[in-house]
């Protein structure tokens, strides 16, 4: 989530937002009004995706979409689906829910065949509803809120893996390293809260002390209360589970204040601008729970030379997973033989062990997937990239 | 305990440095300046765009922080002196909501001018302090938090005699007083005023430099949420009087670093903004501030 002031920056946004329904709307005029259905059948077939494009997450906009549309201009190379192109369209969601809504609305209405966007759970969650009373499927590449599933919706699927399955990874860590003694940390936003209050109680089942959980508000600067807290108890480990800016400046100040522990981040925090904020000699003890990503693959040297060509810059979090994404929608409406939504549904439903960069897919019958996937990746200290540390295999 | 005072402390400088722009301005052409925060920003932006274009990078030491610091001065005081100029000097006969919502709208071109400029994303900032550790009477504390504070009491100071003891000071207070009185006196209105958002825009950019140095992460938007606490300072320390905004900075830390040892983190913003609708409703001259007839 943006910072306090994102109801100022909504406000911009829906003025933008406005005008840019305003402008299409004039040049479109002509197709939008009726029949949806016999275009969609001739035309491409459009796959939409919401991302943040602006606000304080919109590096990973990018990342996502050239993901997406190099995973596009493949299959349109390959003759696409059935003789029919793909094409992807893209909004900005800002990681806010009033943008991602009203971006929602906008890809229903430019009638998109499978949603394959969402990044921030908190604003991905108010667009589910609109996409599943229109009858559009969801891939969702990078939010993993396990609320995104609660609400039993049938057309949600999800590529990474969920809160559970990030916060799972964490505690088979500790227990691992033979830490005793966790405490947490989040931004008070939907994603982080969840994988905080999931990592804490399966901590508490495995048997680890979780001394104290607390909350800071994302934007500010100062986190001297936690980062005192943290001196003050002592856990072996923290655990981390907003983005990285926060998290950058609550590492260093948790070590100013004396911690001494184990910094463990979530994915949200997985960035090389983590290590820049914290600053040097401060990441010695900064781990995270993440997905992997094309650098830490072995084999995917052709993927990234393919995705520099089209994107002009290295790939980065969430660009393999929109790539999966887009992959996973395209084998379910081949397998489904069209983009009718419940045969959408059953051929997602219907995906054995299909190869993405996490492993093998197949999902659960709450659109999860059946393996996470998730690794523990550490800081480089020469390049302040994250690297992968422990695959958490055997 | 101490800790917390010393927390309190910290924050409490940032908050002063820019309440007294605030209250400065205020006082003397009774604008609430909601562009202030957003000086802030452009404080840490210039030093930052300076020290890229110069290719340096995680260095720490002190002279280059106060080249910065100076350079930011002087260049966020001119931005001020040109804000003032162009947005609110043409108002300033108009209606006061005319004037206030002209500072909201600079406030937005700012924000959004730098992030065209420089991208959504926050930046690390280039220079940082030191932050050698050391423990002092159940205190933990930093060479950064020790610098941080010199720079700011030395800062407040230089202000202060400034206000209390030079030709300039007299004529603000004069202004202050009675505007039209000191015009007649002889009193070059305009240019004093100018120096008021000059020194006030000044100490903002100081603010930011020192925000850079300090947390090290910077963003375009990092002046909204400093903006409205330094607002807050200068009510409690009563609006309009300087020692009440060096006063209500460190009040509000000190608030602030005690309430989220009390209620926790997330109760933050809460606990310092309902102590600034305390306040407006029990003691809207704040603790330092006289009564003056409200002209909003």
């Amino acid at each position: 989530m943006p910072h306090g002031s994102g109801r100022r920056m909504r406000l911009l946004q829906i003025a933008a937002a406005a005008a840019l329904v305003l402008a299409t709307a004039g040049c479109s005029g002509g197709l939008a009004g009726g029949g949806d259905k016999a275009s969609s059948d001739a035309g491409p077939i459009k796959l939409g995706m919401i991302a943040p494009f602006s606000g304080s997450e919109s590096a990973f906009g990018d990342y996502m979409k050239n993901g997406a549309q190099l995973a596009v201009d493949e299959l349109n190379a390959d003759g696409g689906i059935d003789g029919r192109k793909l094409e992807l369209v893209v909004e900005d969601g800002a990681c806010d829910a009033t943008t991602a809504v009203a971006a929602a609305n906008k890809l229903v209405t430019e009638g998109i065949s499978v949603s394959v966007g969402g990044y921030c759970s908190g604003s991905t969650l108010p667009t589910l509803p609109i996409f599943d009373s229109a009858k559009i499927p969801m891939v969702i590449p990078a939010a993993n809120s396990n609320k995104l599933v609660d609400a039993g919706l049938p057309g949600v699927f999800l590529i990474n893996g969920t809160g559970t399955q990030q916060a799972q990874a964490a505690v088979k860590y500790a227990q691992k390293t033979g830490i005793k003694s966790v405490a947490t940390v989040d931004d008070s936003t939907a994603y982080s809260v969840d994988l905080a209050k999931s990592f804490a109680e399966q901590a508490k089942a495995a048997g680890l002390t979780v001394p104290f959980t607390s909350t800071v508000t994302p934007g500010e600067s100062d986190y001297s209360a936690v980062a005192t807290q943290l001196a003050k108890q002592q856990p072996e480990m923290v655990y981390w589970t907003g983005y990285y800016q926060e998290g950058g400046l609550i590492v260093r100040q948790a070590t100013d204040a004396g911690f001494k522990g184990e910094f463990l981040v979530g994915d949200g925090s997985v960035d090389a601008k983590f290590a820049q904020i914290a600053g040097k000699g401060y990441t010695d003890k900064v781990l995270g729970t993440f997905t992997q990503t094309p650098d830490m693959l072995t084999g995917a040297d052709t993927w990234i030379a393919d995705y520099k060509k089209l994107a002009g810059a290295e790939p980065g979090p969430y660009s393999t997973q929109s790539y999966d994404a887009v992959r996973v929608a395209a084998q379910a409406i081949k397998d489904a033989g069209g983009t009718d939504f419940d045969k959408v549904v059953a051929g997602l439903k219907g995906l054995k062990d299909f190869k993405t960069f996490a492993g093998p897919l197949t999902f659960t019958d709450q659109g999860t997937r059946t393996s996470g996937g998730f690794v523990i990746v550490k800081i480089d200290p020469a390049t302040g990239n994250f690297v992968l540390a422990d695959d958490l295999q055997g | 305990m101490m800790q917390l005072l010393w927390n309190g402390l910290i924050v409490g400088s940032f908050y002063a440095l820019v309440a007294l722009g605030y209250s400065m301005v205020y006082g003397i052409i009774k604008l609430l300046n909601f562009a202030h925060g957003d000086i802030y920003m452009l404080g840490a932006f210039v030093a930052f765009f300076t020290l890229n274009s110069f290719g340096i990078e995680g260095s720490s030491s002190i002279p280059l922080l106060l080249v910065m610091l100076l350079l930011a001065m002087v260049t966020t005081g001119l931005i001020g002196v040109g804000i003032e100029r162009v947005a609110y000097r043409p108002l300033r006969k108009s209606p006061r909501l005319a004037v206030l919502i002209t500072a909201i709208g600079v406030s937005f071109t700012l924000e959004y001018g730098v992030r065209s400029l420089f991208g959504a994303n926050p930046e690390a900032f280039p220079i940082r302090f030191a932050s050698h550790g050391f423990e002092l009477a159940g205190m933990r504390i930093t060479g950064a938090q020790v610098t941080l504070v010199i720079i700011a009491a030395v800062l407040m100071l230089v202000l202060a005699h400034v206000v209390e003891r030079t030709r300039a000071g007299r004529a603000m207070r004069a202004i202050a007083l009675d505007t039209q009185g000191s015009q007649l006196m002889g009193i070059n209105v305009n240019r004093t005023i100018a120096v008021v958002f000059f020194i006030g825009s000044a100490l903002a950019g100081a603010a930011g430099v020192m925000a850079g140095a300090y947390y090290g992460s910077i963003d375009f938007l990092m002046g909204f949420i400093i903006g409205l606490k330094a607002f807050t300072a200068a009510v409690i320390g009563g609006i309009g009087n300087l020692y009440g905004a060096m006063l209500g900075g460190l009040v509000l830390g000190m608030l602030e670093s005690f309430g989220s040892a009390w209620f926790g983190g997330e109760w933050r913003d809460v606990f310092s903004f309902a102590f600034l609708i305390l306040f407006l409703t029990f003691k809207p001259t704040g603790l330092l501030g006289a009564r003056v007839v409200e002209r909003m």
